[in-house]
């Protein structure tokens, strides 16, 4: 009898001590978790699989959406208060350094134990690593213990679109040009090549393939800039030159939508691409006259014969101040599990998955799926992992979108934004 | 008993009066209390949080003296913003005063019927009321070179062969920045000069006019001295518009083509949300705060002596 007593005690001892824990080890359901996400393309198959997870899980997902770039500014200012505003984000992968080397973000490892997946690219675990598990480490961050913080959910990674019923597929930036000088045609009007040359982001989301391509780089492995090179210089000179004159007039302020628009309304031939712009403008029937004619392959190499892919994942987190995180990595894990990918592909999502980007039945619907999983696997570039990024994008860019403009020489451009990064670098405690 | 009963009473009353008579001396502090604490609050705080910011590293927080402020002068972005923002400045100003004037002078000579002249006072406050962001847009798509209305009325007319790029070079992005804001802020000109019309006696411009005093005449000696100091304060309110112009230049232009159209506030907003180093842009909001006292008191001074006259 006293050792049922007893019995009693240690299971009502348990009962008491994990009140808040369910049969699969949850707390009690939210009434909802809230998400702060990108306004645009990129959110499509995130809201497409939501109605699945209420109905599975019972809880409801609150998105909040902001444009990208005030989605920074408003995550900054919520870490930097320290308040719950959020239980889930998606970021872009560049915030990625800054998000970490703050400690704003839960660690998926050692808070629920993340197992890492086969079926996820190795490139996808090392953007939600911090500190970075390769390249060079910005110094405040040498020796801090490295742990996952985040897993993508939009794939998102830079590769080549090219009108395949007009030109061949291009594995060079010279059959790039050749392409161009083929169709171009201006009084039609219908152009070569169309360029993101908008200041800032844009224009260095577009360049920096063309500059990884010709071996150029914008730091060493200790964050010394080594911009102010030939390669570099030869780069900026054969996108501000050779490619700008097949582009058309105004590209100087052109973003993704001006960039997707051309070559939807069958004004273009050839251009970068993001998968987000593919699904809701370039392949889409209803604001589309090119579906099918487009053919999708990895970023032309340089004379060297070098890729230069550039990846951009939005990854999903959990900021340190949240208070739903528990159900908030239950979302992480079903949101980017193979089962719930195929149904996000499906709902327009950019999925990240080896399995789905090679599945023979969606490669069918999506025929990009193969050209990101070959760009993924290249493995594609990602920016320079450090928390100063934002500031070198926007000197930088500044620069190149002046060279596409021919306000600065190719070499003034590239001699001024390095001068100017090197600075800036070295206030950010970047050299002794 | 009685005695003491009147005794409380009057004790009562003297009592009553002695906390009306605080209350009343009170009065006016409570009143101002509530402006006070805003006014701590609102200013007072954020200006010395300013302050402290601006003497510290934006990295570590360390007391750094005037690093931030001395910085600004080996720093050749925020000269040159300073020299786009003069640019902008003197330009919107001046073409927005003499449109707004010219207009409201025509108006007011050749408009009799109330009924057309309350026409053009609701046209004239629709862009006033129209955001500056919405502008921006609109005037972003207006000046695309393959399909903006601009460049398709100037091939219409036969102006131009080619498409001109507007947002691509420097002068045609400062035009089509100006432009938007010339658009949006003629009309606020027009309405304080036209009003400021409506008070010219009548007497005194029949009187002129049968003395034989030319159009121009009229407008220098008997109206400008009656607006002028209603168009010094309409410079009072568009120098402070234009130093802080922000919203429709970032949608239109970012700043771009490389600096050219990056204003002072478009370089603040960029030192403090995409450098992250908002020790800098505390102290560059410092110059910015003298460079305006100073062209207030200038113009202070200019209605000072308008007084005075």
């Amino acid at each position: 009898m006293q050792r049922l007593a007893l019995a009693l005690m240690v299971v009502m001892a348990f009962v008491l001590a994990v009140p808040s824990l369910n049969a699969q080890g949850l707390p009690p359901k939210p009434a909802k978790l809230t998400m702060a996400v990108v306004a645009g393309g990129e959110t499509t198959g995130l809201k497409a699989i939501l109605p699945i997870w209420e109905k599975e899980m019972g809880v409801k997902v609150e998105l909040v959406e902001f444009p990208y770039p005030t989605l920074y500014e408003k995550l900054v200012t919520a870490f930097q208060a320290n308040v719950a505003t959020y239980d889930l984000l998606i970021a872009d992968d560049p915030w990625m350094p800054k998000f970490g080397s703050e400690g704003w973000l839960t660690p998926l490892d050692t808070e629920f134990g993340y197992k890492r997946d086969a079926d996820i690219f190795p490139v996808v675990y090392d953007l939600g690593t911090w500190p970075p598990p390769r390249g060079p480490v910005p110094p405040t961050e040498k020796g801090k213990a490295r742990h996952l913080y985040a897993i993508t959910l939009v794939g998102n990674v830079e590769f080549f679109m090219y009108r395949k019923d007009l030109v061949s597929e291009p594995k060079t930036w010279s059959d790039v040009v050749a392409n161009a000088k083929k169709v171009h045609d201006p009084n039609k009007p219908f152009y070569g090549f169309v360029i993101r040359g908008a200041k800032g982001n844009p224009v260095i989301s577009e360049f920096t393939p063309v500059l990884l391509s010709y071996g150029a780089r914008i730091f060493d492995d200790n964050w010394k800039v080594v911009l102010n090179s030939k390669a570099a210089v030869d780069a900026l000179r054969f996108f501000t030159k050779d490619l700008k004159q097949y582009a058309p007039p105004g590209v100087v302020n052109y973003d993704a939508a001006e960039r997707a628009r051309e070559v939807a309304t069958g004004r273009a031939a050839q251009g970068f691409i993001w998968p987000a712009e593919i699904t809701s403008i370039v392949e889409n029937p209803s604001v589309s006259k090119v579906v099918g004619k487009m053919g999708y392959t990895l970023a032309p190499a340089g004379p060297g014969g070098k890729r230069g892919p550039l990846i951009g994942n939005w990854l999903l987190a959990i900021p340190k101040a949240a208070k739903n995180k528990r159900w908030a990595y239950e979302f992480i894990l079903w949101a980017t599990s193979a089962k719930v990918q195929k149904p996000y592909t499906l709902g327009g999502g950019i999925p990240f998955r080896k399995s789905v980007l090679t599945d023979a039945a969606l490669n069918q619907q999506f025929r990009f799926l193969r050209a990101m999983a070959a760009s993924l696997a290249a493995p594609a570039e990602w920016r320079p992992r450090t928390s100063e990024w934002s500031a070198v994008e926007t000197i930088f860019g500044t620069h190149v979108n002046a060279a596409l403009a021919g306000i600065e020489s190719p070499e003034d451009a590239i001699a001024k934004a390095a001068a100017e990064i090197q600075k800036h670098m070295q206030e950010a405690g970047y050299y002794k | 008993m009685r005695t003491t009963a009147v005794l409380d009473a009057d004790e009562r009353a003297v009592r009553r009066a002695t906390h009306a008579a605080r209350l009343r001396r009170a009065t006016p502090y409570l009143l101002m209390l509530a402006p006070i604490v805003l006014l701590l609050a609102l200013v007072v705080y954020p200006m010395v949080y300013n302050v402290n910011l601006s003497l510290r590293s934006y990295r570590t927080g360390e007391f750094v003296g005037l690093h931030n402020f001395l910085r600004v002068f080996d720093d050749a972005l925020f000269i040159e913003s300073i020299k786009a923002t003069a640019v902008y400045i003197v330009l919107a100003v001046s073409i927005e005063v003499l449109l707004g004037l010219g207009l409201a002078l025509f108006i007011h000579r050749t408009v009799t019927s109330g009924l057309l002249r309350s026409l053009f006072y609701v046209l004239m406050i629709l862009p006033m009321v129209t955001p500056p962001v919405a502008a921006g847009v609109i005037a972003r798509l207006m000046y695309t070179p393959n399909y903006g209305i601009i460049n398709y009325l100037l091939h219409a007319v036969g102006a131009i062969q080619r498409d001109i790029e507007w947002l691509s070079t420097g002068p045609t992005a400062m035009f089509s920045v100006l432009s938007v804001d010339i658009w949006q802020w003629t009309p606020f000109v027009f309405l304080v000069a036209f009003a400021g019309l409506q008070a010219v006696p009548q007497d005194i411009l029949e009187a002129a006019k049968s003395d034989g005093a030319s159009s121009w005449n009229l407008f220098r000696y008997i109206e400008f001295p009656y607006l002028r100091s209603l168009l010094l304060l309409v410079l009072v309110f568009r120098v402070t518009d234009t130093l802080r112009v922000f919203d429709h230049v970032l949608v239109l232009t970012g700043g771009g083509p490389g600096s050219t159209t990056e204003f002072l506030s478009v370089y603040l907003y960029r030192v403090a949300f995409k450098f992250f180093n908002l020790s800098y842009a505390a102290a560059i909001s410092f110059y910015v705060l003298i460079i305006a006292s100073v062209v207030f008191t200038l113009l202070q001074r200019l209605l000072v002596t308008e007084a005075v006259m």
